[in-house]
């Protein structure tokens, strides 16, 4: 299964292995990890999954932006960074196996 | 796709949704809708219905073939006879959605819906303080209705008479369905509120440092057509009062019957809002809501005409067991948040979303930090409004 390294906002890393198919946001709040909250459940509603990709490389393997996600990064707690994503949009591939994301803090 | 001659249309069915029966227990209404084809037309109303869950989704999101521009009513307000001015954020597609969206979105992002944490943790813990003792309550209000009607409006920096709003709520949610006798009443009923009403959404009448003051200055600075902001803070209000006291008073009844859940609440009580969600999901407040069809298209191999309404059966959807295993089974470790449709779906889902779960998570918390469990103490009873499923009484045993 393809791994993805969340680094928590105190340095801490966690490696989760997320199925493909499935978005970094549901491995994450199943995992119970906390600094990714997912309020809406991965309706681009809440803007609370908010992550920075570390690699440009990796951020172009990930799914295309839509325009609501683009619009509700404007919103995020933590302010946007050109890499920023909504983990919840972050749905799995096998070429995004090993990526680093940096989560935001805060979320809320 | 265009229909084909050869297509049927879709099966009618005689059925009154709208009795205050059917309303009270909707779940034959459901599952003749939801199972006798993708979709059906309703003779009575002259409307197609869908409850399906994939077909709900699609009805609510695609809003090519769906539009939102005749109204989320059963009327066509494009039409003569229409009885009001389109919502300038629900009534709209995209592309012009977007904007309005996204000036509202701003008004109601993370950082300032966090600000109101804190006060609507006081205001909760007050209450449940409050109410602790006295044993036997009727949860909705004693304690459900005086909650959201304290935070919400104060929140929103309106200042309107708190008795004013279980009516006009009432009468809202109807008008969005026939305009039978219980439209009829609730618009008598609400009718002395009415005449002070649009003041109360006046740029004067805004509280000091409220999310309305933040519309009417949105617009100012040209974030929503002129001389709409008045109608977006309405709008909000009224999509968020009713509906929330609705899904607050299904989580309790919900998990007074089974308290295996309200174990699993008090183990672990970040569980609060996933335990709302699940309780949306079967009950779901807002239960209907409409599109209408742009143009004749086929769907599922049935031949629609264009320019009909299309009623979204969302509590039926919620309990389509082709999505959800076991429908009726109240488990808030079910995963629903963000699948279920109690909040719609595509462009127009819930923008007060964080809100009502931020507001549903205090008030749990506070009740499941101080209790060691709540039990049914009688019937529970719900009202009969055209739209929306709310319970009317809610006997609830506090036990310490």
């Amino acid at each position: 299964m393809p791994k993805v390294t969340l680094i928590n906002p105190d340095d801490s890393r966690i490696e989760l292995d997320v199925e493909v198919g499935d978005s970094i946001m549901r491995a994450a709040t199943a995992a119970g990890i906390e600094g990714i909250v997912g309020d809406c459940g991965g309706g681009m509603s809440c803007a609370t999954c908010h992550v920075v990709v570390l690699d440009d490389g990796y951020l172009a393997k990930t799914p295309e932006m839509s325009p609501t996600e683009d619009q509700m990064l404007d919103f995020t707690a933590m302010e946007r960074e050109p890499n920023s994503r909504l983990s919840c949009q972050l749905v799995m591939s096998e070429e995004m196996d090993g990526m680093v994301v940096r989560v935001a803090d805060p979320q809320l | 796709m265009t229909p084909s001659s050869t297509m049927t249309a879709p099966p009618a069915l005689d059925i009154d949704p709208f009795t205050p029966e059917n309303l009270c227990a909707p779940e034959a209404v459901q599952e003749a809708i939801r199972e006798t084809a993708p979709v059906v037309y309703l003779n009575r109303y002259e409307m197609y219905a869908v409850g399906r869950y994939d077909l709900v989704q699609t009805a609510l999101s695609d809003y090519a073939r769906f539009t939102s521009a005749g109204g989320i009513g059963m009327s066509d307000i494009r039409k003569p006879g229409a009885w009001r001015t389109p919502s300038p954020i629900a009534e709209i597609d995209p592309p012009e959605h977007r904007d309005v969206r996204k000036t509202l979105q701003k008004v109601l992002s993370p950082i300032v819906i966090r600000q109101w944490r804190e006060d609507f943790t006081r205001v909760a813990e007050a209450q449940a303080d409050a109410i602790i003792g006295s044993g036997s309550v009727e949860a909705m209000k004693d304690i459900v209705e005086p909650f959201i009607l304290k935070v919400f409006p104060d929140a929103l920096g309106i200042d309107m008479p708190r008795d004013a709003f279980p009516l006009i709520g009432e009468m809202n949610f109807n008008q969005i369905g026939p305009n039978n006798e219980l439209t009829r009443k609730s618009i008598e009923a609400a009718g002395p509120h009415l005449e002070n009403y649009e003041q109360y959404f006046s740029r004067e009448s805004m509280v000091k440092g409220g999310f309305g003051e933040k519309i009417y200055a949105a617009e100012d600075e040209g974030g929503f057509p002129a001389g709409t902001a008045g109608v977006q803070v309405r709008s909000f209000l009224r999509a968020g009062t009713d509906t929330t006291i609705a899904g607050i008073g299904h989580t309790l009844y919900r998990l007074a019957q089974n308290p295996e859940q309200w174990a699993k609440l008090k183990e672990n009580p970040a569980k609060a809002k996933a335990a709302f969600d699940e309780a949306i999901r079967l009950d779901s407040p807002s239960q209907l809501i409409h599109r209408t069809t742009v143009a004749d298209m086929e769907v599922e191999g049935l031949a629609l005409k264009g320019d009909v309404k299309v009623g979204c059966f969302i509590g039926a959807a919620n309990l389509d067991p082709r999505k959800f295993p076991d429908p009726t089974a109240y488990d808030i470790d079910r995963g629903s948040t963000g699948v279920h449709l109690a909040l719609g779906a595509g462009s127009h889902i819930c923008i007060g979303q964080n809100i009502a779960r931020l507001e549903a998570e205090i008030l749990l918390q506070a009740l499941v930090s101080r209790l060691s469990r709540i039990e049914l103490d009688g019937e529970a009873t719900y009202r009969p409004i055209n739209t929306l499923r709310t319970l009317e009484r809610l006997p609830l045993r506090l036990v310490a």
